[in-house]
This record gives structure tokens, C-alpha cells and sequence, in this order.
């Protein structure tokens, strides 16, 4: 099932895309869109917990891949992963500027969990999210949390440690096996995301 | 530290959870080690799988909306620059139909030494603008170095004022600068002999607080001699005990440094 339904969102379909979005090409950017905002959006609600910012990183995201394009190699890695990064990365960092602004972030988690649409995508990556899922679920919690305080909430080591009442070696050592059964369980299952 | 330690450190910078200091260090080591790099790139993909952990949702409509008419009148304003042309009549037979043979060689005549005239006048006045524009961004350019230079020394001599020698390092060995900030955090960074900036790149300031990953500061690009300016805000936290450090990042900047360090400061 899953190579039947990769192929139908061919990983260089985005290179192209974003090569056609370099050589500033709307409909590009649109399409784009499209096939990444709902992936991108969900981790910018679970970063920052509200509908409005998470909206309005989402545009600076998008205008930042307007401009920055040519930036994107495909020879150094995938489509996926840049975009993922780039709007985890403005996430964090609006999440930070709200903090330091003292703004309490509005609980109420993902309040915003609407139908999602566009059906070939959307399995795809309902797929993948299975995938996902699944692996974590296999990670003992005390690997999986320092992954998730470091992506999604931004922390680095020592705050985790601190956060967890962990001595720091211990966080480093957990970090790191976590990430590398997740990668192992992921590589398992065939599953590079496009 | 040898670059199996580095390589240890790779998971957790591509999590971007490395404490300040082991990041500057990781990154330095990766300016130098192909494999490190390579092996970062796979670390990377795993923590962006990550992303799928988060329940799906969906933008308003209005997102996109927003988005696409940014994008339309970036673009507009970049084909506007590019098409600055004299318009031309679009059918200059038109004029002289309805005249008989003479009319229409003399309005012939006539509507070349229009046309001359006009081009003429169009090159005079582009060469006036030419010469008017050059004066005035070598005026303002006379002007913003003594703004600057006044800038410099107002933010020095303002009480409690502080300034951290940053020393070239790495790739930047040749350089210097010197970062002056008021107790209000507003600071003033002016640095000299930079190596030019590769298209795409800029330099960037970075702000580091104990273990903290360091913090984002503005960016800058050097003149044809390496000297730049840049006027920026320290963090409150960064105020009382910071390391400053310049690396080159991706035009626009990056949230963490990606490059070696150029200059930094000495706590
Ligand atoms: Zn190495």
C-alpha cells in the first residue's frame, strides 16, 4: 500500500516545485501550499497552542519560502524536511518571543483540529502519521519526552534536564537513544516522508 | 573533543536541543568534517518526522488568501523596476493617412524630429538624474557614516554603558569589531577587515547566555572593504553576561548558527 500511494506524491514533484517557487512562480508556491499546509500547520498549533499565530507564522513560513527557494539543495536533503524545519524553526521562535514578551499562550490544545481535506495527501500522510505514531508509541517515555520538550517546545538539554529533574547526562544519553531506535523503527518500516 | 564526540552530539542538534557552547563547538567541527554534515542531514530528517506526531489542522482559507496576494505585489513591484521603457506610438501610420503625398512626407519629417527631440531630451534628463543620484547617495552615505559615527559614541557615553572587544576567529581571523550597548540593551556593533560575503550569505550577530542556545541577533553584510555596522537590541538577559559571536548564515538570517564562528567576545 504504501509504495502505490508514495508514488502518487513523488518526493521530486516538491523538488520541482520549489525550483519552479525559486524561479518565482505563483501557481508554484500555490500548489505548495496546498500539499504542505496541513502537515506545517498542525506543528505550528502544537508549538503555539493558538489558532491566530500559528496562522500567521504559517504565512511568514510560506513568504519565507517565496524568498528564500534558491536556498533549498536537493542534493543536501528533502523537501519534506526543509519545510518542516524552516516552520518548526519560526515556531519556536514566535513561541520564544511570546514568552519573553510575557504573553501567556492560550491553553485549549488543538482547538483547531477542523476536517482536513484534500484527499490524496491527506492519506499519504495519514500514512506517515501512523508510521509515526506507531514508532513513538514503541520508544520508552523516558526517550520520547526529551524529543518531544526539545521539538516541540523548543528546549535545549539543560532545560530539559532541569524540566525533568534529570541529571544532564542522562537527558544527552536518552536523547540520543531515542532518536536513534526512532530512526531505526522508521527505517524498519521503509518510511522516508516526502 | 574528536569527531566521534561530535558525531554523538548530531541527534540532538538536529532536534536543535544542544546547549549553546557543545553547538558552537558541533559547529565548527561540521565546517571542517564532510561525514559529520552528511550524517546530520539524515539526523535531520528523522526529527522532522516528528511533525506527524502533531494532530492534523487545518488554516482558515483566508491564510492562503493573504499569502498569494503578498506574494502577487512582491512580485509586481520587482517587474515594474524591471520595464521602465519610453512608450512608443503603436501605429505611427495612423498619423498620416489622412493626409496627401506632401502631408504625409512632412508629417513624416515632423514626427521624426519629434521623436529625435524627444529621445534627446529623455537622455539629458536620465543623465541629470544619473549625476542627481549620485550626489545624493554620496551624500547620504557622508551623512549615515557621521549618524553612525554619532550613534557609536552616544550609546559609549551614556551611563552604564558597556563595550566587548569580538576578536576574528576561524575563517574570519583578520577581523575585529567592536560591540558598544547602553544599559537599556540598545547596542551598536562595528566590525572591520571581514572577508566579503558568497551571494545568498550575510554575516550574523548571536547573542550567548551561559548554556543557552545562542540567540538570534541582526544581520549585516560588509562594504567593499570589509567594515559594517549594525544596530541592534541585547536581550535583557544577555545584558549582564554574554558572549557575542559573528557566524554567516543564509541571507535573512537562521535561528541557530549554521557556519563557524568569525568574531566573538571574551566573557
Ligand atoms: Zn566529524
Amino acid at each position: 500500500m504504501s509504495s502505490s500511494l508514495r508514488s502518487e506524491l513523488p518526493h521530486h514533484h516538491d523538488v520541482e516545485l520549489l525550483k519552479a517557487v525559486a524561479a518565482k512562480n505563483e501557481a508554484a508556491l500555490g500548489q505548495l501550499y496546498d500539499r504542505y499546509r496541513l502537515i506545517l500547520f498542525s506543528v505550528l498549533m502544537r508549538i503555539l497552542n493558538n489558532r491566530e499565530e500559528a496562522e500567521d507564522v504559517l504565512q511568514e513560513v510560506f513568504l519565507q519560502v517565496w524568498r528564500r527557494a534558491a536556498d533549498f539543495d536537493a542534493n543536501r536533503g528533502k523537501p519534506f524536511t526543509w519545510l518542516v524545519t524552516l516552520a518548526r524553526s519560526r515556531g519556536i521562535d514566535r513561541l520564544r518571543s511570546l514568552a519573553s514578551r510575557e504573553r501567556v499562550v492560550t491553553a485549549g490544545a488543538n482547538e483547531a483540529s477542523d476536517e482536513v481535506s484534500d484527499a490524496a495527501t491527506d492519506a499519504i500522510r495519514a500514512e506517515q502519521r501512523g508510521v509515526v505514531n506507531d514508532a513513538l508509541a514503541q520508544l520508552p517515555e523516558e526517550q520520547k519526552r526529551p524529543l518531544m520538550l526539545a521539538y516541540f517546545d523548543g528546549l535545549t538539554q539543560t532545560e530539559i534536564a532541569y524540566k525533568l529533574g534529570a541529571p544532564l547526562g542522562t537527558v544527552k544519553t536518552r536523547m540520543r537513544s531515542g532518536m536513534m531506535k526512532l530512526r531505526e523503527l522508521l527505517s524498519a518500516r521503509g518510511q522516508y516522508f516526502e | 573533543m574528536a569527531h566521534d564526540d561530535y558525531k554523538e552530539m548530531l541527534p540532538a542538534l538536529a532536534l536543535s536541543a544542544l546547549d549553546a557552547e557543545d553547538a558552537l563547538a558541533l559547529h565548527e567541527h561540521l565546517s571542517e568534517c564532510n561525514e559529520c554534515r552528511r550524517e546530520l542531514a539524515d539526523w535531520e530528517n528523522t526529527a522532522a518526522s516528528l511533525a506527524l506526531s502533531a494532530s492534523p489542522a487545518e488554516p482558515s482559507p483566508h491564510v492562503r488568501t493573504r499569502i498569494m496576494n503578498a506574494v502577487r505585489s512582491d512580485k509586481g513591484a520587482r517587474t515594474q523596476e524591471a520595464s521602465r521603457v519610453v512608450p512608443f506610438p503603436k501605429n505611427p501610420r495612423a498619423v498620416w493617412t489622412s493626409f496627401g503625398q506632401v502631408g504625409a512626407i512632412a508629417a513624416a519629417v515632423l514626427f521624426l524630429v519629434l521623436i529625435v527631440w524627444i529621445f534627446v531630451l529623455w537622455q539629458q534628463n536620465r543623465a541629470l538624474r544619473r549625476d542627481m543620484d549620485s550626489l545624493m547617495s554620496e551624500f547620504r552615505s557622508v551623512q549615515e557614516d557621521a549618524r553612525r559615527s554619532q550613534e557609536f559614541l552616544a550609546i559609549l557615553s551614556s551611563p552604564g554603558a558597556k563595550v566587548a572587544p569580538l576578536r576574528g576567529n576561524g575563517p574570519g581571523a583578520g577581523a575585529n569589531a567592536q560591540l558598544v550597548y547602553d544599559s537599556s540593551g540598545y547596542a551598536m556593533l562595528r566590525a572591520n577587515d571581514l572577508p566579503p560575503t558568497p551571494a545568498g550569505k550575510e554575516y550574523q550577530l548571536w547573542f550567548i547566555v551561559g548554556n543557552n542556545p545562542p540567540i538570534p541577533g541582526g544581520t549585516f553584510t560588509p562594504d567593499d572593504i570589509g567594515r559594517a555596522e549594525l544596530t541592534d537590541r541585547v536581550p535583557a538577559r544577555a545584558l549582564n553576561s554574554a558572549v557575542f559571536a559573528v557566524t554567516l548564515e543564509p541571507t535573512g538570517g537562521s535561528r541557530a548558527p549554521t557556519s563557524a564562528v568569525y568574531l566573538r567576545s571574551t566573557l
